[in-house]
């Protein structure tokens, strides 16, 4: 209380007045509620039972139906698309950090012919959204055995997500000193083992930013995977939610449990992580 | 002689492992960005149906586009859905941000509530809001009759005429907390002493943000709306697929969705690919004329 007190002499201090405060407060509460409610009302339907999720809109659920989720889990099987959604990211991840890590050190630290227009590729693929040319890409991976894949479409997620991440860490190899890999040099460390032994340990933090932005973007995709991914067995997580939506259209209570199960572990993650990922986005648009 | 042979030395002094380094992004860059991108570039100077020889037809797929009502249709919902989306993105999230860094308590767990909508995925985002719309017992349906306003309750999704903006609100909702958090950490480096100084000038609230927060902000309103453009023209197939497919009748068709149609319902391999492009292209324009008007009024400010 005495923190809150100091807080708001401070306030006081800086010339604002405690009815700013209040309009100010006010117009947050609205964009919270804005923000929050409809996914306060997706938990609470998901315990409701069917019936009650029409004629209970609004209030909350009268007893808990723990059985939505167990029958969703079996209905949607929520399992396998799980499996597939990690198969998908996690390939895509480990293949983007692989390709992207020696390709942003060798564009930022060193003297190779044709460097300038390797970045100027880089920066111009940046421009491109994959979006536009789907249809080549559907083709080149049909041509390539990789329709019905998750191999298939995890690398193209992670050449599509390369750009960017080239870019990204070209940033923080370029904010290390160089002195520090002079000195390894010295030392008789080739490129290889500088960018292994040195490098490494200290640009982690652009390899987990580059992660994080792969994550969201991999995790949630649902445009490359209607594409390619045709076999309803092999259908990541959006896929799978949709075509639940579509087939079970009026089992309301089951599809808010699904809706639940897949949204709630993507929220817990990012309100632990929140911290390291505003900052990395902010850092990175900020700056730019 | 000697010292430009020197310098060429030095200066490809680490091609070897530049080239072994550059090799595994640059084999997927090349065989899943680059080759695409050209060969849809050369598919779209065909018509193909996808298994047969295409035909080569010079620009004609481009030219039947200009003719094409469905298309044409497509790009002024895609037009409706770029200027709506970059004004009420930008001024919501420019006064969100204002909020938040006058909030003095609270701040940090409000800016995460609000960026909550950023992770999820559109079809999740699609899903719900889709019984936030559903006419007969949806959320907002059912928060206007609690407000007693069931004279405005509307059927959102299935009304051709209004189909188009629910759309646009969900989007809005899904990336307030992103435009929000970018436009916070701009106001955030803005020197306090420069309010200071027009307050001492005697400026008012209005003028400081006009005079001050506004031309210091220009930089990072520039990152949003260049975020907020490529994303309402072409990262919008997820959000019109999941909530209307297009419909009702086109209504809410956006030149992706009726790319993916024209291609894998029609067999138009490539007419589809020349809209890609096509949309590619007007992205880009618009892109450099957008710069080129905002250093402008930069200047003006």
């Amino acid at each position: 209380m005495t923190a809150l007190a100091r807080r708001l002499l401070r306030a006081r201090i800086a010339g604002r007045s405690l009815g700013e405060l209040a309009l100010v407060y006010g117009l947050l509460a609205v964009v919270l509620i804005e923000t929050l409610y409809p996914l306060i009302w997706v938990l609470s339907g998901s315990l409701k039972t069917k019936e009650e999720v029409i004629a209970n809109v609004w209030g909350l659920p009268s007893g808990f139906v723990w059985q939505n989720y167990t029958e969703a889990w079996r209905v949607a099987g929520m399992g396998e698309r799980i499996l597939n959604s990690v198969i998908v990211t996690g390939t895509a991840l480990a293949i983007l950090v692989v390709a992207a890590t020696p390709a942003a050190y060798a564009v930022s630290r060193l003297a190779f012919r044709g460097r300038t227009v390797v970045l100027a590729v880089v920066v111009a693929a940046m421009l491109v959204p994959p979006q536009v040319m789907a249809i080549p890409l559907f083709m080149t991976a049909r041509d390539l055995g990789l329709i019905n894949s998750r191999i298939g479409v995890a690398l193209i997620h992670a050449a599509s997500n390369l750009p960017l991440s080239v870019f990204i860490l070209r940033s923080f190899f370029l904010s290390l000193p160089i002195d520090l890999e002079d000195a390894a040099r010295v030392d008789g460390a080739g490129r290889f083992q500088s960018l292994w032994l040195i490098m490494l340990p200290l640009i982690r933090p652009g390899i987990a930013l580059v992660m994080i932005f792969g994550f969201i973007e991999i995790w949630n995709d649902f445009f490359l995977a209607f594409l390619l991914l045709r076999d309803p067995a092999l259908q990541t997580i959006p896929l799978g939610l949709v075509a639940f939506f579509q087939q079970y259209g009026s089992m309301w209570n089951l599809y808010f449990a699904a809706l639940t199960i897949t949204t709630l572990p993507v929220i817990v993650v990012f309100v632990l992580m929140q911290r390291q990922f505003i900052a990395g986005l902010t850092a990175g648009a900020v700056k730019a | 002689m000697a010292g430009s042979a020197f310098f060429r030395v030095r200066r490809d002094s680490d091609g070897l492992a530049a080239m072994l380094m550059l090799a595994p992004a640059a084999l997927l860059f090349g065989l899943f960005v680059l080759w695409p991108f050209f060969r849809g570039l050369w598919l779209s100077l065909t018509r193909w149906d996808g298994f047969s020889a295409p035909i080569f037809i010079g620009a004609g797929n481009y030219l039947k586009l200009f003719r094409d009502g469905l298309f044409l249709g497509a790009l002024e919902n895609n037009a409706i859905f770029v200027v709506l989306i970059l004004i009420f993105k930008n001024a919501l999230g420019l006064g969100l941000a204002i909020l938040l860094d006058r909030a003095l308590f609270l701040r940090g767990p409000i800016r995460a509530a609000v960026f909550i909508p950023v992770t999820l995925s559109f079809a999740a985002t699609g899903l719900l809001w889709s019984w936030i719309y559903n006419p007969i017992f949806g959320l907002l349906n059912a928060a206007l009759d609690l407000f007693g306003l069931s004279g405005l309750k509307q059927s959102w999704l299935g009304d051709a005429d209004i189909a188009l903006y629910s759309i646009v609100v969900v989007d809005i909702w899904k990336w307030l907390g992103f435009h929000a958090v970018i436009y916070l950490a701009g106001l955030q480096t803005i020197p306090h002493e420069l309010y200071e100084a027009a307050k001492i000038d005697g400026a008012g609230a209005w003028t400081r943000f006009r005079h001050v927060t506004l031309p210091m902000m220009m930089p990072v309103v520039l990152i949003n709306v260049i975020l907020g453009l490529s994303g309402a023209f072409v990262r919008n197939f997820d959000i019109v697929q999941v909530l209307t497919q297009g419909g009702p009748n086109h209504a809410t068709e956006v030149v992706m969705t009726l790319m993916v149609k024209t291609a894998f319902q029609d067999g138009n391999m490539g007419y589809a690919s020349a809209m890609g492009y096509a949309l590619f292209l007007i992205v880009a324009l618009t892109c450099v004329l957008l710069l080129g008007l905002m250093r402008r009024t930069k200047v003006a400010l």
